[in-house]
């Protein structure tokens, strides 16, 4: 069997190491931008072939697929999802695990996705408007608008988004000024050149909570759920500083509990809440089904928030794996990989299990220091991973290569230089969250740029002090929900606007 | 002592004004006489003087010239400084300016001149250690200072360094903007008032010997090697800190409801009613109430703007505060038994004009409570004690105090007392001021 990987990421490295775990022994071959060490190693060991090109293009991606003979193709990045590559390769007819561009829309579009949501009556909604141009939304953030989040109306890289907490009334001045030239660039700045959707700005009610993603695989009848995994998303320790596209992720069991033998109470979430949460994404999935009359084939994910407002709350949906948090449901997948995607093309997966084992994942990605916000100063760096001090003392066990390229024009045959983002995940397992940190950290210190330039990562994630804090956070949010549950307030907000009347929102 | 305020917004659209303003004003219980804010943005500009932060800073009051904007602001307020104290914050050099809590005492591989001011020493000290300006070099030399204190830095090129010396004496926090940013300040208070509202704590502690240094591309914390053992100033749980704050990670409400509780079983009295002396005795009166059944009431009103009395510069002003912000109500203490709660007693002139107040007013019998043990040692880290020979508690025992002020009794918390409320082990505290052993450092 012959499978071809599009996208070069740590997420990729993750999705090719689990492929080549297959009984079926796959030949795998891999199509990005540039050679990523960890996929190109992949490649080399099963007999495929690494090839360089756009994956966005579906030309690109069809043009591939058929030189090196695949008979599947796994797509990465939401990118290509957007693009139509998915649906480019079911006419060429090969099978492909990623979502076709109309049931993408889910990610794709923020704003269609809210649309579905309240259209479906689909619980954890949050409160939003959408605004085609920066002019439209002016008058509603002088007015309206408090604590929000305002984030382009598409993807964007995940970035964009700027949330602001509005509630003393004395510094409201200077954060709405800033939410103002806020919205400004998102037009100018996040949204330039992206010209598939409408709306360009959302604005949605700010809320709180611990954050988890829900991945789930689906052939658009059944669906299959991950282990619920929490990305840390802010650049430094205690949670600190600029947003990223992840720092590191921490999983254990399905529901994000301390420990493998942990309490029910040591956990981030209830078992019913990540039972809520996978409901959430599967009415998700059947709604966008049932407006787009396509049909879902590959992953999607829920990216959930514990509020008070409702419990499992959507913030946004993903039309693939996370990145890092692929590396966590994949260490932890039991069941083969390969049997999964060919359930999923073949329309059957109600026929297989996916099974998970329930030890703790934990993940952090070592950066150059620039990121996330000066990539150019991030990029560019000899970057080694010293294989003599990993735990086996001969392999790169646990080591996922990200934002790496070993086949940089100018530099030396068989060295890796980074490219400005995340250069390389480390993954840690263990008893509890706590232990596989520890142990993630090992493998943190393996990692090296050649030339001086610094690296950092987070050392508190998922730490015995962080675990508390989430753990207390999200107790604190329970309370709140389940008390608007007894009462028979969940989702519901209610205003006495004076002059105005009673208004009920949800 | 003194409040002092650090934030840094990594978008530079970001004004840091007001927020500096409302944060130092969330501090302003650390010191009333002078306030001083430095924006850095673009440009670099300082407004400073003597008055509340509200006063000299005047927010939201539109601009002044050159305090447009800035995505970094430093701040500090002060309590009465010796003559020629600089206002805070302070110029080490041209480049870097710093509000510093506490007192550096020493500074490795300098010797401190005698005949030079405070900050002219560690203004040399910088220079001597530093070739440019860079903000690991302005770490590096705080890392070098002894002492107790805790520091908020920013250089020309708008790098912020915030951390605690290494006995951690003088308290800092870290607080959160979302991803918008950082703000470091000497309690915790500042973050409910400005940052982020976070349901589980709004601050991080800084431990002593830690740095956060802030720059478009980090805001890493970093640890200096040389760690000694820690010295947590106990008068930050008696009186400095505000109830509302944690300090060390402990809620400082919690131990002064200790501390009330303790004063019951240690120190019980016969009496009608608990009155505690404002603002800081409040919860001491309340936990001993609660504890021994004796109903708590309001015993004074104040006249004109919440001032903290004790740290007026001279007894003249300490004596203007107290009748000002201590007119007895009559209807509480006439004709009853009093058990009156104070955090400390330093001189015990204004205990003595309060116990006077109330007798005047009617009170039967008064049985002074002190929140704290008798304060008997300067404080080499700048909690203003005045010389030993002002301190009461050094030369009088309890019941000669009373006599001296003219109450019916008179009654420190014990040592030990102290130690469990607190809930921090005594090797981890300094108690100099309460029993004259103050931490060592080495100096290697």
């Amino acid at each position: 069997m012959k499978i071809l990987v599009v996208g070069g990421g740590g997420r990729e490295h993750a999705i090719a190491l689990s492929l080549e775990g297959s009984v079926h022994g796959p030949k795998i071959s891999c199509l990005s931008d540039v050679t990523n060490p960890g996929i190109n190693a992949v490649v080399k060991r099963s007999g495929g072939v690494y090839f360089n090109g756009d994956v966005n293009s579906p030309d690109c991606v069809s043009e591939t697929a058929r030189r090196c003979g695949a008979d599947m193709v796994f797509v990465g990045p939401e990118e290509p999802n957007f693009h139509g590559v998915p649906d480019r390769m079911d006419k060429d007819g090969i099978g492909c695990i990623g979502a076709r561009r109309n049931v993408a829309e889910l990610e794709m579009s923020k704003a269609s996705m809210r649309d579905l949501q309240w259209k479906y009556k689909i619980p954890g909604r949050l409160w939003y408007k959408k605004f085609k141009s920066y002019d439209e939304a002016v008058p509603y953030i002088e007015e309206f608008a408090d604590s929000i989040a305002i984030k382009p109306a598409r993807q964007a890289g995940g970035k964009g988004v700027k949330v602001i907490e509005d509630f003393q009334v004395y510094l409201q001045e200077d954060k709405r000024r800033v939410k103002r030239e806020h919205a400004e660039s998102i037009i100018s700045e996040y949204m330039k050149g992206y010209e598939d959707v409408d709306y360009k700005i959302l604005i949605e009610e700010r809320v709180w909570g611990p954050e988890y993603t829900v991945h789930c695989f689906t052939d658009g009848k059944t669906v299959l759920p991950m282990p619920a995994v929490q990305d840390n998303k802010h650049a430094f320790e205690g949670d600190l500083g600029l947003e990223t596209g992840g720092m590191g992720s921490i999983s254990c069991g399905m529901n994000l509990r301390l420990g493998t033998d942990a309490d029910e109470d040591q956990a981030i979430l209830t078992q019913s809440e990540y039972q809520g949460s996978v409901d959430i994404v599967k009415s998700m999935i059947d709604s966008i089904q049932k407006e787009t009359g396509d049909r879902y084939r590959g992953v999607v994910a829920g990216q959930m928030m514990l509020t008070p407002v409702w419990g499992p709350t959507v913030i946004e949906m993903y039309s693939r794996l996370g990145d890092p948090e692929a590396a966590n449901v994949l260490s932890a997948l039991k069941t083969d990989l390969v049997d999964i995607c060919e359930a999923i093309m073949g329309g059957r997966l109600n026929t297989v299990k996916a099974e998970f084992d329930d030890q703790a994942v934990v993940v952090k990605a070592v950066c150059p220091e620039g990121y996330p916000n000066r990539r150019d100063l991030a990029a560019g760096h000899p970057i080694s991973v010293d294989v003599a001090n990993s735990p086996s003392g001969k392999s790169q066990d646990g080591i996922l290569w990200a934002s790496a390229d070993c086949a940089a024009k100018g530099a030396g045959c068989g060295s890796v230089v980074t490219g400005g983002s995340r250069a390389v995940e480390c993954v840690g397992r263990g008893k509890d969250i706590p232990e596989a940190s520890r142990n993630a950290e090992a493998l943190v210190g393996n990692v090296r740029l050649e030339d001086g330039w610094k690296l950092f990562h987070r050392s508190d994630i998922g730490s015995e002090r962080s675990m508390e804090r989430r753990i207390a956070l999200a107790r604190t949010a329970r309370e709140i929900y389940q008390y608007r549950e007894r009462k028979g307030l969940l989702g519901k907000r209610m205003l006495w606007i004076p002059g105005k009347g009673f208004v009920e929102v949800g | 002592m003194t409040g002092i305020l650090g934030i840094y917004l990594f978008d530079k659209r970001w004004n840091a004004r007001n927020f500096g303003v409302f944060g130092l004003m969330a501090l302003q219980h650390r010191g009333q006489e002078t306030a001083g804010l430095e924006l850095f943005g673009e440009q670099r500009a300082k407004v400073a003087g003597k008055g509340l932060a509200e006063q000299v800073l005047a927010p939201n009051q539109g601009t002044s010239a050159g305090m447009e904007k800035g995505y970094v602001c430093l701040g500090g307020v002060s309590p009465y400084p010796q003559e020629e104290a600089e206002i805070q914050p302070i110029a080490l050099s041209n480049a870097v300016s710093a509000a510093i809590d506490g007192k550096i005492t020493a500074v490795k591989g300098y010797g401190w001149s005698r005949s030079a001011t405070y900050e002219d020493n560690l203004r040399a000290a910088f220079g001597r250690s530093t070739t440019g300006c860079s903000i690991d070099e302005v770490k590096e030399f705080f890392w070098r200072c002894m002492g107790g204190f805790s520091y908020v830095a920013v250089n020309d090129r708008n790098e912020m360094v915030a951390g605690r010396g290494a006995l951690g004496v003088k308290p800092l926090v870290l607080g959160k903007m979302g991803f918008e940013g950082g703000i470091v300040a000497s309690e915790s208070c500042v973050m409910d008032i400005i940052g982020e509202r976070m349901p589980i704590s709004p601050a991080e502690n800084i431990d002593p010997g830690e740095s956060r240094i802030f720059t478009p591309m980090s805001a890493h914390s970093e640890r200096c090697t040389s760690c000694s053992n820690r010295a947590y100033c106990s008068f930050e749980y008696v009186y400095l800190a505000r109830p509302d704050s944690f300090v060390n990670d402990i809620p400082v409400y919690r131990v002064r409801r200790n501390i009330g509780r303790k004063l019951a079983e240690e120190g019980p009295a016969d009496a009608d009613v608990v009155i505690g002396v404002p603002e800081t005795a409040i919860p001491f009166a309340m936990a001993y109430s609660n504890e021994t059944g004796i109903p708590v009431e309001k015993g004074f009103e104040l006249t004109g703007r919440r001032i903290r009395s004790a740290m007026k510069p001279n007894q003249l002003e300490r004596l203007k505060g107290v009748q000002l912000k201590l007119n007895v109500i009559s209807e509480a203490v006439k004709g009853k038994r009093v058990v009156l709660i104070d955090d400390s007693v330093v001189r015990g002139n204004t205990l003595a004009n309060i116990v006077y107040l109330m007798k005047e007013k009617g009170a039967k019998e008064i049985h002074v409570r002190i929140g704290s043990p008798h304060i008997i040692s300067h404080c080499p880290f700048g909690v203003e004690v005045p010389p030993e020979d002002e301190l009461i508690g050094k030369h009088l025992p309890e019941e000669k105090i009373a006599e001296v002020v003219g109450a019916d009794s008179f009654r420190y918390l014990s040592i030990d007392g102290f130690l469990d409320a607190v809930m921090i082990k005594r090797e981890d505290l300094c108690v100099g001021c309460f029993g004259g052993k103050y931490p060592e450092e080495e100096l290697d």
